[in-house]
């Protein structure tokens, strides 16, 4: 037991020692902090930058439409109509008008144009086209505008008073989506969805970086083949042991001292958005995290992280250099960034078959089952039966790569095949 | 019964492909210097780690200080010091010394006042510099094998066990490595280590096993081994080239049965019945000028090459000896 102290003490130390890590673990919640501040500091900046509004209107309709479209795009009749070109053609002269126009948007001194006639009156249809086509927030912008002007020029022709129309199509609409679960009501939805992703995303970051982390220990271990001195003093178990126990503690601090600052930047937004000179930001509804999901999210993590960090040790132990560790850590690095390839679908519908199938399968379980448990209720015999899953997995896993490593550490040349990996298992 | 640092009974190991250790049995007094010589891929290695409990042999019984090798805290009074050496390239020298004595149950305090003696000892630590505190990968390679030397002797082991330990020494090194083995039979250590370098074995050992493919092909004291192969031998140097009347006399099989040309002497063994004094009357009489003419016991290395013969180094040369 001292001997296996001796040596989580040292995977522990020289990696925390490390620039790499002190780099990463001061500067990560410094990402998290500019993750969090740039979108809102960015649509601060973006409400002065009427990009949206900088196209030319050609309007065929004979109605005013184009102005009324240019008023909305520009932020209502106090806003300053001038950003936006509105040209009223014949509708014979829109073919040339178009043209013309688009070589405009060629020559980048528009971002766009906007064509409007009799149709966009009788059948409700215009067209756009632009530099921005594809940004589907600034063409909900246009269309929201060409909505509201229509809804407008409509209720005019009713006879309501312009300004009175004014008033009543600037509607804004802010839905909040609210999560509803057997217990009751708990939190936003999304805000669900994005903690379970967060939470996914990390997990899998952790148990990529680690993982690989103790691959590259093992094989510095053989190819500088300190491992020969080692396994005269211990056993290759209690070494393997160390390593993983080490490694994973290194994580651990690690995630302890991100979340721990992510909590601090989040406390203390409010503050540090005055200092940036921005509105507050709008208070992100965070869901409710109930203690069960933490306990659940430590086991996942721990079982998750057992389970890879031994088949990457197998992998240091079969190899003999860093372009075979590379090949032959494919199939595992293939197993995990299987279960982060389904993290997106799932967090779109975490009651969906799918959703299920993943976070029964050891391999995904870990990644995913986190996230859904953040997002639904899960059933209370999905949680265990998956649990129970992944824990015998990393039991499997353990043993075979115990005796792997056990084998192969002192083992030099080619890469064995299957058929010799099968042997050093049964012969240790 | 005689106390005994290491007794192997009828170890056998195969691998895969072949008969690593076959059946070997050897004993090693406490307190001796102890050889275990043979060409490459003879079986050292293995026979090493099974020593280690690194590897289980597939048959027989290995006793270390009078339990078995596989008894929980006999690896503690064990040093080990691999043929193929290494450390952690990234670790600074002194943290790396404190983990590996640690490792065999030193504790922290004592291995650091250890750690200043050796150092001093094997000057890594002088009133200029204080290599102790570098990292590993800013040593030049010697004192890399230093460091790597401290780290196996770092716990004061009973047995100490060194796998090729002159392999790729400088002079000094060795001179060092070699003091410290005289040292530590001096202080009763049991010292065991492997070479095929027959002339350092000589020198060291008090007795030797010779294993060739995985069998022992003999052992005892090298005094013992020595005088049973103690045929008269003769070390014979002539100025110049040897004539072919000399020549003639050195192809006489009545006379000399094997000669071996060692470039400054020809070491000459004589025929059944061949007589030292003829063969000298002999040579003066055809003119040569004999420098040297002695009368000298087989070179371990001499009688290495008659027990294994030159099949025994050309098979097995699987890089682990």
């Amino acid at each position: 037991m001292a001997k296996l102290w001796t040596v989580i003490k040292r995977e522990f130390m020289e990696r925390v020692r490390t620039k790499w890590f002190v780099i990463v673990t001061v500067f990560g919640p410094l990402f998290f902090g500019v993750i969090m501040v740039l979108p809102a500091y960015l649509s601060v900046r973006g409400m002065k930058d009427v990009r949206v509004a900088d196209i030319r209107i050609i309007d065929a309709t004979g109605t005013g439409l184009g102005d009324r479209v240019a008023t909305r795009l520009n932020g209502g009749p106090m806003g300053d109509a001038a950003a936006t070109q509105v040209v009223a053609v014949a509708p014979n002269e829109v073919a040339a008008a178009e043209s013309l126009a688009t070589r405009d948007v060629m020559a980048k001194t528009r971002r766009g144009y906007l064509v409007l006639d009799s149709l966009t009156i009788s059948a409700q249809k215009a067209s756009y086209a632009g530099r921005n086509a594809s940004s589907l927030n600034e063409v909900q912008i246009i269309e929201t505008a060409l909505r509201s002007a229509i809804l407008g020029q409509r209720l005019e022709k009713e006879g309501l008073d312009p300004r009175r129309v004014e008033a009543l199509t600037k509607v804004k609409v802010d839905m909040s989506a609210e999560r509803i679960t057997d217990t009751g009501r708990g939190g936003s939805g999304i805000g669900s969805a994005i903690f379970g992703f967060m939470i996914a995303f990390l997990l899998y970051m952790m148990i990529v970086l680690y993982g690989q982390n103790i691959l590259r220990g093992v094989l510095e271990e053989k190819l500088t083949r300190v491992a020969e001195v080692i396994v005269s003093s211990v056993s290759t178990d209690v070494l393997l042991a160390g390593k993983v126990i080490g490694v994973g503690a290194v994580g651990l601090l690690q995630q302890a001292v991100w979340l721990g600052s992510a909590a601090g930047l989040y406390h203390f937004r409010a503050q540090i958005f005055v200092k940036l000179g921005m509105p507050a930001m709008p208070a992100i509804p965070l869901p409710e995290v109930p203690p069960m999901l933490i306990v659940a999210l430590v086991l996942f993590f721990i079982l998750g992280y057992g389970l890879y960090a031994a088949l990457f040790a197998a992998v240091g132990a079969m190899v003999s250099s860093q372009e075979d560790a590379n090949q032959a850590a494919q199939p595992v690095v293939m197993l995990l960034v299987f279960s982060i390839i389904f993290a997106q679908p799932v967090m779109l519908n975490p009651t969906s078959r799918l959703a299920e199938i993943v976070s029964w399968i050891p391999f995904s379980a870990p990644v995913i089952m986190p996230m859904r448990m953040a997002a639904i209720q899960v059933p209370w015999y999905e949680l265990v039966g998956s649990l129970t899953g992944v824990a015998v997995t990393c039991a499997i896993c353990v043993w075979l790569s115990a005796r792997i490593y056990r084998v192969g550490l002192l083992m030099y040349g080619k890469r064995p095949t299957m058929r010799e990996l099968a042997r050093w298992i049964r012969q240790s | 019964m005689q106390d005994l640092a290491l007794e192997i009974r009828g170890i056998t190991k195969r691998f895969a492909e072949h008969v690593a250790v076959s059946d070997l049995s050897l004993a090693v007094p406490r307190g001796a210097v102890y050889g275990l010589l043979g060409p490459n891929g003879a079986g050292k290695t293995t026979t090493i780690r099974m020593i280690l409990n690194v590897i289980a042999p597939d048959s027989g019984t290995i006793t270390l200080l009078g339990q078995p090798n596989t008894a929980s805290g006999l690896l503690d009074r064990l040093g080990y010091l691999p043929e193929e050496r290494g450390l952690y390239k990234k670790m600074q020298v002194r943290r790396l010394l404190r983990f590996l004595a640690e490792l065999k149950g030193v504790n922290a305090r004592t291995a650091d006042k250890r750690i200043d003696e050796w150092l001093d000892r094997l000057s890594l630590r002088t009133a200029e510099k204080d290599w102790g505190n570098a990292k590993v990968d800013e040593l030049s390679r010697g004192m890399q094998q230093k460091v790597q030397f401290i780290g196996t002797l770092l716990h004061d082991p009973d047995v100490v066990i060194l796998d090729e330990p002159f392999s790729g020494l400088d002079p000094i090194n060795a001179q060092a490595l070699k003091d410290t083995v005289v040292d530590l039979k001096r202080r009763g250590k049991t010292v065991i280590f492997s070479t095929h370098l027959m002339d350092n074995a000589e020198r060291l050992c008090d007795s030797v096993c010779i294993i060739a493919r995985g069998v022992k092909v003999l052992d005892g004291t090298v005094t013992g081994v020595k005088s049973e192969h103690n045929k008269r031998n003769v070390a014979l140097a002539i100025a110049g080239d040897p004539s072919a009347d000399v020549s003639a006399i050195l192809g006489d099989h009545t006379l000399v049965s094997r000669m071996d040309d060692s470039n400054r002497f020809f070491e000459i063994e004589l025929a059944v019945g061949g007589d030292p004094q003829q063969l000298l009357q002999r040579l003066v009489g055809a003119g040569a000028m004999v420098q040297r003419f002695e009368l000298i016991q087989p070179s371990l290395h001499q009688i290495f090459l008659e027990k294994v013969g030159a099949t025994g180094i050309e098979e097995g040369m699987s890089g682990h000896g």
